[in-house]
């Protein structure tokens, strides 16, 4: 096929079809062989290499052979003396990666390269040798490369550093050898040289906190010399400044200074760097992030669109942690929603949901209906998800909210579209009680038009356990029941389980629910028509309204407390060995098997989202309760009152990382520990914590489950309960120690020794605190809550709360003393103001609803005074807030 | 990571596509969703304006050179910005061993050069060298100037 290019040398500019036109593999190949002609034609060659380039990357493959054949043929080259083939041939050779048997004939080539005088040559020929190495080639080269990192040619250090960064994942333990050097082209001349330099002496010492800390006070006083590596430094040192915290004395932050005079560097990359670490520090101040926010807003005027986008994705994050620090850019914000580019529009819609008021609502959400119709279903998801928040920040507003969503339901949509809109809608109901029944009735609507089976079904699910609670149940079965005439049978027998749910629930909708069932009888599916023989046996079909005992809604309500994949390998099993006894469910195991963590990381690892849709997220309380109720010691606690997230018990990058879940129950907790192994060469077994709790006098343990193995990389959990005084908010701090047998493993085979030794690992304490008995629950309306909850338990008092670095600070410290949930929004406190109101909102242990009305002033003198009030159902629960506060 | 660099004729048909981390059975999204993403916005664009667009974690900054369209993909550190100093350096480059925007046929006959540089530039997802004098020498075996 070498006719287009025969063609080349004539009058080029009236050619108008491809050099590379009918270009086919095999062709190519064949031509390939002009590389082992003993007089080589340099030319010839380099356009033989073109076209395989090309075809390699229009993503075109060579079989093992081929690629072998091209790379025996390509290692002859090397005899031409012509430096523009020389090129491509290193190309080439890094393009064909060979195998590690085919390296070793072109190796001591590579190596004579890398010894050349002529630099050029030795910069390409560490690059391929880099490439294909594997470890022993590497020992071998080590030494070249070492003097290569510190060669005064720039290429070539270069060549030699970013080829550490690429080892140092393969071969951590060589290229940690070589930091002397790198220390050294640290401090190189050389833009580029330092930026490469940087990034390796940064991996190769992330774990050292002390030497990053040394390496970025050095930097951050002298020169770096490219806006690449300032960008690095201002990373590293973000890292530093969270690491040490502010000074408790002078209120300072180290590096900042450095922070803010990089918002004046010439390059934008280095500012908007510097922008984005003052946002995310810590406990950040108004102070602190005024100037960022001012250089941000600059760039949302600005002509070039990545600058705008940089600029509003950046405020888009601050808004979710300080929106009342981005109400200044929302004039600039706004008119970015109809900016051309439709990422930078979504990021300035969602931004200013989250900055905006209540009384903004109404008039955003009018400029959000024009902009949905012409943009895309992915940014769509966004701004579905931006209004679910604001719902549940501003709930008075749930009806004009509710009624956006179900329009867009209406609308043309994919699925992951719909689902965010369906699962907004579920979550909205759930949280707010007021908009159960419009939430409801709009996804019977939806669900009549529904394209997609999986929706349907859960909506149906959904409905089964909602329905039967509102004041009209009678209503929804209409649209249940057109789903069993016109759906397909998934549907159909989802329908049919929603009946049997109406049915079990409400005893005067039975007989007509049974009429229906029994039509069911006659479905063409078997599977709807077992579910509805099922279903009228359970509830009594005979068609007399009797009370549903409490089995049966159990039975038809209760999750199956069995994990999918055990059921699955236990049924597997069954049908292998056929036997005549029924399958017996109890049979299954109810242990929860720990995932390996390789296939948790998975989805991390995917870069994009194009893939499959990713299951539907599973709560974690009901895992929780699920991995418990596992558990014969624990199942005697009673009902899973909270679950609190987990507090790491071990810092980052550490031989075993270790967290602890703290479960309450009414009489008992019980700490889950969950632990990891992160050394491939051992396995522990007989996993457990020893707790002290000499220093939480009210709780006495009772029991301990230990984790019979820790596989490297493979999660699991061992558990201690404890046993405190009922209904006592008991607190207490609890040291531990990791106790296990640790055995050595072969990583080759993957098997381990026979003999283990003991070991144990001391881990941090942690304490359960008043919060842990606390549950975040929000209201709707919380003067309708307040009000109804009336005064009877009503317990009013003042605080002094001392001097506080400023009211926002004091008002987010007794949040999260309480553990409550604020209402309203009330949580933000505007900046400069003197005085405060929080709204808050929570279920005490016992299942006592709790509300909460806090009154803030502060003085010149930064000084903060609180007034507590609070209702509710108990006035032992109100008594307790205040000690809660008054001991905090 | 800078995990792809992709250029397309004006038809989005795939003249270089380099990918960096990305697993084989994920390419052919990549490569539809930029070809895409580039047939709903590059129209009317001028030389060498970059657009932004971003899906998850990953951003994308893509632009317009001659007959070409350009894009590059980028995660974590190499962030938008990031990208656009990658790209800058791609279409100076590009412009440089073409003489001026490429035609399509330009490009095509410029193509070992145009592999050459891109194999200067970026490295397995990382930037190598940004500056065109360089990396024109750098393809001819040349040391750098400054050297």
């Amino acid at each position: 096929m070498a006719q287009p290019l025969v063609k080349k040398d004539d009058d080029r500019d009236d050619e108008e079809y491809s050099p590379f036109l009918g270009i086919e593999k095999g062709a190519v190949l064949q031509e390939a062989r002009v590389f082992n002609d003993p007089q080589l034609d340099a030319r010839r060659c380099s356009q033989v290499i073109t076209k395989l380039l090309y075809l390699l990357n229009q993503g075109e493959t060579f079989t093992k052979i081929e690629a072998t054949e091209v790379f025996f043929s390509v290692t002859k080259l090397f005899q031409s003396r012509d430096i523009g083939l020389r090129r491509m041939v290193y190309l080439m050779i890094k393009e064909l990666s060979p195998s590690a048997d085919e390296v070793i004939i072109v190796t001591s080539s590579l190596m004579k390269d890398m010894n050349s005088r002529t630099d050029m040559y030795r910069a390409n020929a560490i690059r391929v040798l880099c490439r294909i190495t594997d470890g022993t080639l590497l020992t071998q080269i080590e030494r070249y490369l070492k003097q290569a990192i510190v060669d005064k040619n720039p290429v070539v250090a270069s060549a030699a550093l970013v080829s550490g960064i690429h080892l140092l994942q393969t071969n951590p333990e060589i290229v940690k050898r070589w930091s002397n050097e790198v220390q050294e082209a640290v401090q190189s001349r050389a833009a580029l040289v330092q930026f490469h330099a940087l990034a390796l002496l940064h991996q190769i010492r992330q774990n050292d906190r002390l030497a990053v800390s040394k390496l970025v006070t050095s930097l951050t006083k002298g020169t770096v010399r490219s806006p690449l590596a300032q960008c690095l430094l201002i990373r590293y040192t973000s890292q530093v400044i969270r690491e040490s915290g502010v000074n408790t004395q002078t209120g300072d932050r180290p590096f900042y200074d450095y922070l803010e005079g990089c918002l004046r560097h010439k390059a934008e990359m280095v500012i908007f760097e510097a922008a984005r670490a003052i946002t995310v520090l810590s406990g950040v101040t108004t102070r602190e992030l005024t100037p960022a926010i001012t250089v941000l807003q600059l760039f949302l005027s600005s002509s070039k669109p990545v600058l705008r986008f940089a600029a509003v994705r950046t405020l888009n994050k601050v808004a979710m942690t300080h929106p009342m620090a981005v109400t200044n850019c929302n004039i600039d914000m706004e008119s970015l929603i109809s900016d051309q580019n439709r990422s930078i529009a979504t990021l300035a819609i969602t931004t200013l949901l989250k900055t905006g008021n209540e009384s903004s609502v109404d008039r955003l959400m009018k400029q959000i209906t024009n902009f949905m119709s012409d943009i895309a279903d992915e940014f769509k998801i966004v701004v579905v998800d931006a209004i679910r928040s604001l719902c549940l920040k501003f709930p008075l507003k749930y009806r004009s909210l509710m009624n956006f969503l179900s329009n867009i339901l209406r609308e043309e949509g994919g699925f992951e579209y719909k689902k965010a809109i369906v699962d907004s809608i579920v979550i909205l109901i759930r949280d707010i009680p007021d908009a159960k029944e419009s939430g409801l009735l709009h996804l019977c609507e939806f669900i009549e038009d529904c394209e997609f089976t999986y929706l349907s079904t859960q909506i149906l699910h959904f409905l089964g356990n909602e329905g039967p609670k509102t004041s009209d149940p009678s209503k929804y079965i209409r649209y249940i029941y057109n789903r069993v005439i016109l759906e397909n049978a998934t549907v159909r027998a989802s329908a049919v389980s929603t009946l049997a749910k109406f049915g079990a629930m409400i005893d005067s909708l039975k007989p007509r629910i049974f009429i229906l069932l029994r039509r069911c009888l006659f479905d063409n599916d078997d599977e709807v028509r077992d579910r509805a023989t099922l279903y009228l046996n359970t509830l009594g079909g005979d068609g007399s309204v009797v009370e549903t005992d409490k089995d049966v809604k159990e039975f038809l309500f209760g999750s199956l407390d069995i994990p999918l994949t055990n059921m699955e390998t236990s049924l597997k099993n069954y049908i292998q060995n056929p036997s005549e006894e029924p399958f017996d469910i109890n049979s299954v195991p109810k242990e929860v098997k720990s995932q390996p963590l390789v296939e948790k990381k998975a989805p991390g690892k995917k870069p994009t989202g194009l893939g499959a849709p990713p299951t539907g997220p599973t709560s974690t309380a009901d895992t929780y309760e699920r991995i418990l109720s596992s558990i014969p010691e624990f199942t005697s606690f009673g009902k899973l009152f909270k679950s609190s997230a987990p507090v790491e018990l071990t810092e980052a990058e550490t031989e075993y990382a270790v967290n602890v879940v703290k479960h309450i129950f009414d009489r008992h907790v019980v700490f889950q520990y969950n632990c990891t192994n992160t050394i491939p060469e051992q396995l522990l077994e007989n996993v457990f914590v020893i707790v002290d709790a000499s220093e939480a006098e009210e709780f006495s343990e009772v029991g301990s489950k230990p984790l019979k193995s820790l596989p490297y990389d493979t999660p699991g959990q061992t558990f201690v309960a404890f046993e405190k005084p009922e209904g006592v908010p008991a607190v207490g701090k609890f040291s531990n120690m990791l106790r296990f047998t640790v055995k050595e493993v072969d990583t080759s085979t993957g098997e381990a020794e026979d003999d283990g030794v003991e070991d144990e690992y001391q881990l941090e304490d942690f304490e359960v605190v008043a919060a842990d008995y606390m549950v975040k629950v929000g209201v709707s309306n919380f003067r309708n809550a307040w009000e109804s909850m009336g005064p009877d338990f009503e317990r009013i008092d003042e605080y002094g709360l001392g001097p506080r670095e400023s009211l926002a600070e004091a008002v987010s410290t007794v949040i999260n003393l309480l553990g409550m949930q604020p209402c309203e929004g009330t949580e933000v406190v505007p900046s400069n103001s003197r005085s405060h109101s929080c709204l808050l909102s929570g279920l005490y242990i016992g299942n006592m609803k709790v509300l909460v009305r806090l009154s803030f002033g502060i003085d010149a003198s930064k000084e903060v005074a609180m007034k507590l009030a609070v209702r509710s159902e108990d006035e032992n629960v109100s008594d307790t807030i205040h000690d809660i506060v008054a001991s905090g | 990571m800078l995990l792809a660099v992709l250029i397309a004729n004006s038809e989005g048909n795939i003249l270089v596509e380099r990918f960096n981390g990305v697993p084989a059975e994920e390419r052919l999204h990549w490569r539809s969703f930029l070809v895409k993403l580039g047939a709903d916005n590059l129209k009317g664009v001028k030389n060498e304006e970059l657009l932004v667009a971003s899906h998850k974690s990953v951003f994308i900054v893509y632009t317009v050179l001659g007959d070409v369209s350009i894009f590059v993909v980028g995660k974590d550190e190499y962030d938008e910005l990031a990208l656009a100093e990658a790209i800058f350096v791609i279409t100076s480059a590009l412009k440089d061993v073409c003489g001026k925007p490429p035609t399509e046929r330009l490009f095509l006959d410029k193509y070992g050069k145009i592999c050459l540089c891109l194999d200067e530039i970026v490295w397995k997802g990382l930037l190598e060298n940004t500056d065109k004098e360089r990396i024109k020498r750098l393809v001819r075996l040349k040391p750098p100037t400054e050297f």
